[in-house]
């Protein structure tokens, strides 16, 4: 596809591999002259701002410049609602959409970098091929001649295992947009191949949260601003939810008590009203506690409780049996006062609220965990009240068509015998073909990718297609992941970037970002949805992931006709529409997908989640017992757990930084600006035992491997603890991955087919270097 | 660290040469009993002044990013420092070649006398100039006398190239007090800082720890002294030795001087 | 970031800049800031010192840059103790935060304002502005009555810090 148009912008396209360095867009200066050359004076150092003025003399500011309406499509609570300013053809400025309450108005620190991030000079501009992984030896290739490589590599392995089982797909979150689903769309046109399936993210909460309830259903966040008491439980607002602090502060306001329980100081604890910092993966004792006192005292919600729920009796037993507030206190570290403050703080208190974050649950027994916050949260009569709830995530806005996802098998596929669920966080339509089926895709934990690849044979993952994910910043245990892409054939990443994974890769295809693509956005966490227009031409050859799919197609059928079924021309816009339904329409109070040009629309839906106390447990009640947990190699009460045993000297931290998400940002030359380099952080006590001073440099390391980087000193680390933000520097070889190993969490097999992975459960040590 | 500011560190350094040289050379012909000047005597002094002073005005415009709008400097008499700093220069300027022109054989008429006079003035100028609330350390009287020194060390030992027999001595008088004068003040400002705010105590530290200030104390002021002790007189090189020194001092001025916006989030 | 969003300064060039506040003064290592940018003096010193008069106050109080004026002589970025005015290297001028000036003409906020998600950046109007604890000189900003800044500081909250050990 040739993207030369009349814009100015494209006028300096040119075809060398060598030119690809900062040529389009117009930059900013050149812009300036241009605007000074068309005798328009520019009184400030951008002319960008300069208000048209009309002839009556009124300042009209958006008359000069053509705006579009976009989403952020990262993995991110927020998912916030952009509008892009677009002038010849380039995106000047972008700023939230006003007409969101949850946006409103203004985007983040990260999303602020999306002007840039097109017109990086570090970005992927064509399909190019790597000889000899992690040489840096790139060679530019048309899209015909990578399809090529790649179409006959597909046909060499389904030739050679008879199936298309040596094909892996590693796929996450890396762009949530709709479409961006026709990935696994694309897989499925091919045959029966190998899914790395699970969710590395928030699975064994999911599972908790439907053993107890039935479905992850989260109150409007918005609705916060009524909360009396809210706990902020393992989870750092300030830095992952910006958008929702407001709502928290309003509620301070307003008189109610903010609590911050985590192992980390963090920014939101910062800003709590009281900020515990409990032993790290204890939090299900001091649940444990402050429900045995809250039975003890009485105050529990006796009618809720007898009205919604099944177990109470059992659960009361475990706790009057097994559960003291000194034990609790012994446990977590938190003073046996504090807990029974709060806790009777919490019960008093109409509604209280608890934000469980995702940090939480990434331990060995974060799921039961959850399950023990859970019951804290219902046995206090707080399920299903404005205000109230126990609070993880949500799915319910997102019933679309899955048009892209939904492909089907070629004619005459085989893969593994017999019908099996694909199961995902995100799989919304699962496997529903007929009972003609004989065959499904290979499912495997990508927790575990690194460790699946070296163990499956029969056939053996022969070749990994890689979009929306980086496994080599993302996934567990890098040394072990370099050992495993050894045994890979061919790796194909899709990407924006040259990061990690696409450094270890064959063949790189280049992406679009969010302006050059067309499709839609929901989020996890409030009710809102937007759309996502093209608002500017894919910059130089790059396409979106369904574009890429049909670009495979074609050349798969002119290879060998009928082995892909994924349509070989798409219209990428035509796509998008095609993921409406009237669910959709209904639920937005929207009649058309076109009303969204206008601003993002909010689902019809009650604040409070479990409103009408119609749980989707098999009881139809809220379940402190749960069969269904048991079945699942649970415990069937919320029983404590213990931490994962400590096997280096001290535990190790790798949360979210507030510059990027995972691999994505951080990397900007705009954002380095601000967040030049990456950092170690550990207090000054651990410091002083080591002989360690602020600046020095150190190595992180145990059984895993090893991390060597710069230390700050930090009151807000826990004594014990090394703490590193996971991020991708570019240019750097920080990647706390080389120190985290794949153990898995508790659970996330029931709902999202694979356990989760323990994060945060990790030990090393640290030495000056 | 800020800025080095090299074109300013010549400018100021030189011009101040200039008027410093314009002021001794005064005072000295006019405490002088009249005497046979030696043909196109002041010419040769006009000259050398405004070598010093052309070259650190060419030198001042490496340092603007707009050299060729320098004539809009005027524009803000009323408020700005700077704007008299430059009509003081042009001012100068003028005088001086009109001191090239007229006073061709001697020096030190009423022509001589007025450069002198916007001389002085042009350095209070620039002393207010340079002492801006950016840089605590000196937002106060502390430039003037630093350029006052500068202007009276290079002045007192490049005049020397053009005084009679019977003046060196009330030279080597001058220029010596002013050497031991510049010792006291730059050994005891820094001891002044550490006893003030923050910043004062940064520059204080910034200074102390920098082989410019060292070098221009050791090559600018210490060296110069014995060489005058040891020679009675003031040899035709010896500016040459102090300018090293001022040159190294004014660099260390602009880079080592800390400025307040360094410290934003810290205690004050 | 929403500032260079808007403006596209070069490296460096930043007019609106957080800085961490000093474990003196808030002891939890890098968890209090000011966001800073240019303060809009009510005697700025920049418009003082700036020969050719490239700076000009307005009515509504902000304090304008007039970029076709500048020679880049650097005057201002020394004087003014905040660091507001910042050079240009590309195109050799100084350069600061302007308020977003075209954007209030046009009734909008300026970009900082708008994109804050909780409301820290604020546009008051001094004349009627009385927040009960609002200070104009909060420790780690210097003190300037002779330019008086037009900004006001609330002064972060602690936390009540409980656990094993001190905080």
């Amino acid at each position: 596809m040739n993207h030369a148009t009349e814009e100015n912008c494209m006028k300096t396209n040119s075809n060398a591999p060598e030119e690809q360095g900062g040529i389009c867009p117009l930059s900013r200066r050149r812009f300036v002259k241009g605007l000074l050359a068309a005798g328009v004076m520019a009184n400030l150092p951008c002319g960008l701002l300069r208000p048209i003025r009309s002839e009556a003399g009124e300042i009209v500011y958006e008359g000069s410049y053509e705006t579009f309406r976009n989403a952020c499509p990262r993995n991110c609570y927020d998912t916030c609602a952009i509008k892009t300013y677009v002038k010849d053809g380039v995106v000047q400025f972008i700023e939230g959409a006003t007409e969101s309450t949850f946006t409103r108005g203004g985007l983040c620190v990260k999303g602020y970098g999306y002007t840039r991030r097109p017109y990086s000079p570090d970005r992927i501009k064509y399909p190019m091929v790597q000889q000899g992984r992690g040489s840096g030896n790139w060679k530019r290739v048309s899209w015909d001649e990578a399809m090529d490589r790649i179409a006959g590599k597909i046909l060499e392995i389904q030739d050679k295992d008879d199936s298309l089982l040596g094909m892996a797909l590693s796929k996450y979150s890396g762009n949530f947009g709709i479409t961006n689903y026709g990935v696994e769309g694309m897989m499925t046109s091919l045959g029966y191949t190998t899914r790395l399936t699970g969710t590395p993210c928030w699975p064994a909460g999911i599972d908790a949260q439907n053993f107890d309830m039935g479905d992850m259903w989260c109150n409007d966040p918005e609705d916060m601003v009524n909360a009396r008491y809210v706990i902020l439980w393992g989870g750092n607002a300030a830095w992952n939810s910006v958008h929702s602090v407001k709502y928290i502060y309003e509620a301070q306001r307003h008189g109610a008590k903010i609590v911050v329980i985590d192992p980390v100081l963090t920014q939101m604890a910062a800003k709590a009203d009281e900020y515990w910092q409990i032993k790290t993966s204890t939090d299900g004792a001091l649940a444990l506690g402050m429900a045995r006192y809250i039975l003890e005292n009485d105050l529990y919600d006796r009618d809720w409780v007898m009205a919604n729920s099944v177990g109470f009796e059992e659960f009361a037993d475990y706790l009057r049996n097994n559960i003291t507030v000194e034990w609790a206190a012994k446990e977590s570290g938190i003073p046996a006062q504090n807990i029974t403050e709060m806790a009777k703080e919490f019960a008093t208190a109409k509604p209280a609220t608890i934000w469980l974050g995702y940090g939480l649950q990434r331990h060995v027994n974060g799921g039961a965990t959850v399950r023990a916050i859970d019951a804290l949260v219902a046995m206090t009569g707080n399920v299903g009240k404005i205000g109230g709830g126990a609070r993880y995530g949500h799915l319910r806005t997102w019933g679309f068509n899955y048009h892209a996802l939904l492909q089907k098998q070629p004619e005459g596929a085989k893969g593994v015998p017999g019908k099996a669920e694909v199961k995902g966080d995100f799989n919304f339509t699962g496997d529903d073909e007929g009972a003609a089926l004989s065959y499904s895709d290979r499912s495997l934990n990508i927790n575990k990718t690194a460790q699946v690849i070296l163990d499956t044979n029969d056939p053996p993952i022969r070749m990994l297609w890689v979009a929306c994910k980086n496994p080599f910043s993302q996934d567990f245990d890098r040394n072990k992941m370099v050992k495993a892409f050894e045994k890979l054939e061919m790796v194909v990443t899709v990407d924006q970037f040259f990061n990690e994974t696409v450094n270890m890769s064959d063949i790189v295809l280049p992406v679009t970002t969010l302006f050059e693509e067309w499709t839609i956005n929901a989020s996890y966490w409030h009710y809102w949805l937007s759309i996502n227009e093209r608002a500017i031409q894919p910059m130089y050859e790059s396409k979106s992931d369904i574009q890429i799919a049909a670009t495979l197609s074609k050349k798969m059928n002119t290879l060998r006709p009928g082995s892909c079924t994924f349509p070989t021309e798409i219209d990428s816009r035509e796509w998008m529409i095609k993921e409406f339904n009237q669910g959709i329409y209904d639920l937005f109070g929207i009649k058309s997908w076109e009303d969204l040009k206008d601003g993002p629309a909010k689902a019809k839906m009650h604040q409070a989640s479990w409103h009408d106390l119609k749980f989707g447990t098999p009881s139809g009640k809220y379940e402190f017992k749960s069969k269904l947990a048991e079945e699942w190699g649970h415990k069937a009460l919320p029983e404590y757990v213990a931490p994962r045993e400590k096997n280096d000297k001290y535990r190790l931290l790798t949360p979210h930084t507030k510059f990027g998400l995972h691999s994505q940002f951080v990397n900007l030359d705009w954002t380095e600006e601000f967040n030049p380099k990456p950092f170690v952080y550990i207090h000054p006590k651990l410091a002083a035992e080591k002989d360690i001073k602020d600046g020095d440099t150190v190595r992180i390391f145990n059984s895993i491997g090893e991390v060597t980087t710069t230390v700050k000193l930090s009151t807000v680390v826990p004594a014990d603890a090394i703490l590193m933000y996971e991020a991708w520097f570019k240019n750097n070889g920080y990647n706390v991955q080389n120190v985290v190993d794949d153990t898995s969490s508790d659970m996330g097999a029931y709902k999202t087919g694979q356990p989760g992975v323990a994060i945060h459960d990790q030990f090393a040590d640290v030495a000056r270097v | 660290m800020s800025n080095m500011e090299m074109p300013l560190v010549v400018f100021s350094v030189l011009s101040q040469t200039a008027i410093g040289l314009v002021i001794i050379n005064t005072n000295r012909q006019w405490t002088a009993k009249p005497h046979l000047a030696h043909l196109q005597e002041g010419s040769r002094q006009w000259g050398i002044v405004l070598a010093f002073l052309v070259t650190g005005m060419i030198a001042s415009f490496f340092h603007l990013g707009h050299p060729l709008q320098a004539y809009t400097t005027l524009k803000h008499l009323s408020n700005a420092w700077l704007s008299w700093e430059l009509l003081g220069i042009a001012v100068f300027l003028g005088l001086a070649l009109l001191g090239l022109l007229t006073e061709k054989r001697n020096k030190s008429g009423m022509i001589s006398f007025a450069t002198a006079l916007v001389g002085l003035l042009t350095l209070l100028f620039m002393g207010m100039t340079y002492s801006p609330p950016g840089y605590p350390a000196i937002n106060n009287a502390l430039p003037l006398v630093f350029f006052l020194l500068t202007a009276l060390l290079l002045g007192a030992s490049c005049s020397a190239w053009f005084a009679p027999p019977e003046k060196r001595a009330w030279l080597l008088r001058i220029l010596s007090v002013t050497l031991i004068v510049g010792l006291v003040v730059y050994l005891i400002v820094p001891c002044v800082w550490l006893s003030g705010g923050t910043v004062m105590k940064q520059t204080a530290w910034a200074w102390i720890l920098s082989p410019l200030y060292w070098g221009r104390i050791g090559i600018g002021l210490v060296l110069p002294l014995i060489l005058l002790w040891r020679l009675q007189d003031i040899p035709a090189w010896l500016p040459i030795i102090i300018l090293l020194g001022e040159l190294m001092g004014r660099a260390g001025f602009f880079r080592d001087t800390v400025h307040a916006a360094g410290n934003i989030g810290g205690l004050y | 970031m929403a500032c260079k969003n808007q403006y596209h300064q070069p490296e460096k060039v930043i007019w609106r800049q957080v800085y961490p506040i000093d474990e003196q003064i808030y002891p939890f290592t890098e968890r209090a800031f000011y966001s800073l940018a240019c303060n809009h003096c009510e005697n700025p010193t920049c418009l003082n010192v700036c020969p050719v008069k490239a700076y000009y106050k307005r009515e509504d109080g902000i304090v304008v840059h007039e970029q076709k004026k500048c020679i880049g002589c650097g005057n201002c970025i020394r004087s003014c103790p905040y660091g507001a005015p910042r050079y240009n290297p590309e195109l050799k001028k100084a350069e600061k935060c302007s308020f977003c000036w075209q954007r209030i003409d046009a009734g909008l906020q300026p970009q900082c304002v708008q994109s804050c998600p909780v409301d820290a950046l604020q546009i008051i109007d001094l004349a009627t502005f009385n927040q009960p604890g609002a200070v104009q000189y909060p420790p780690g900003f210097p003190k300037q009555p002779k330019l008086n800044p037009s900004v006001r500081f609330m002064l972060p909250r602690l936390p009540k810090t409980i656990g094993e050990e001190d905080i």
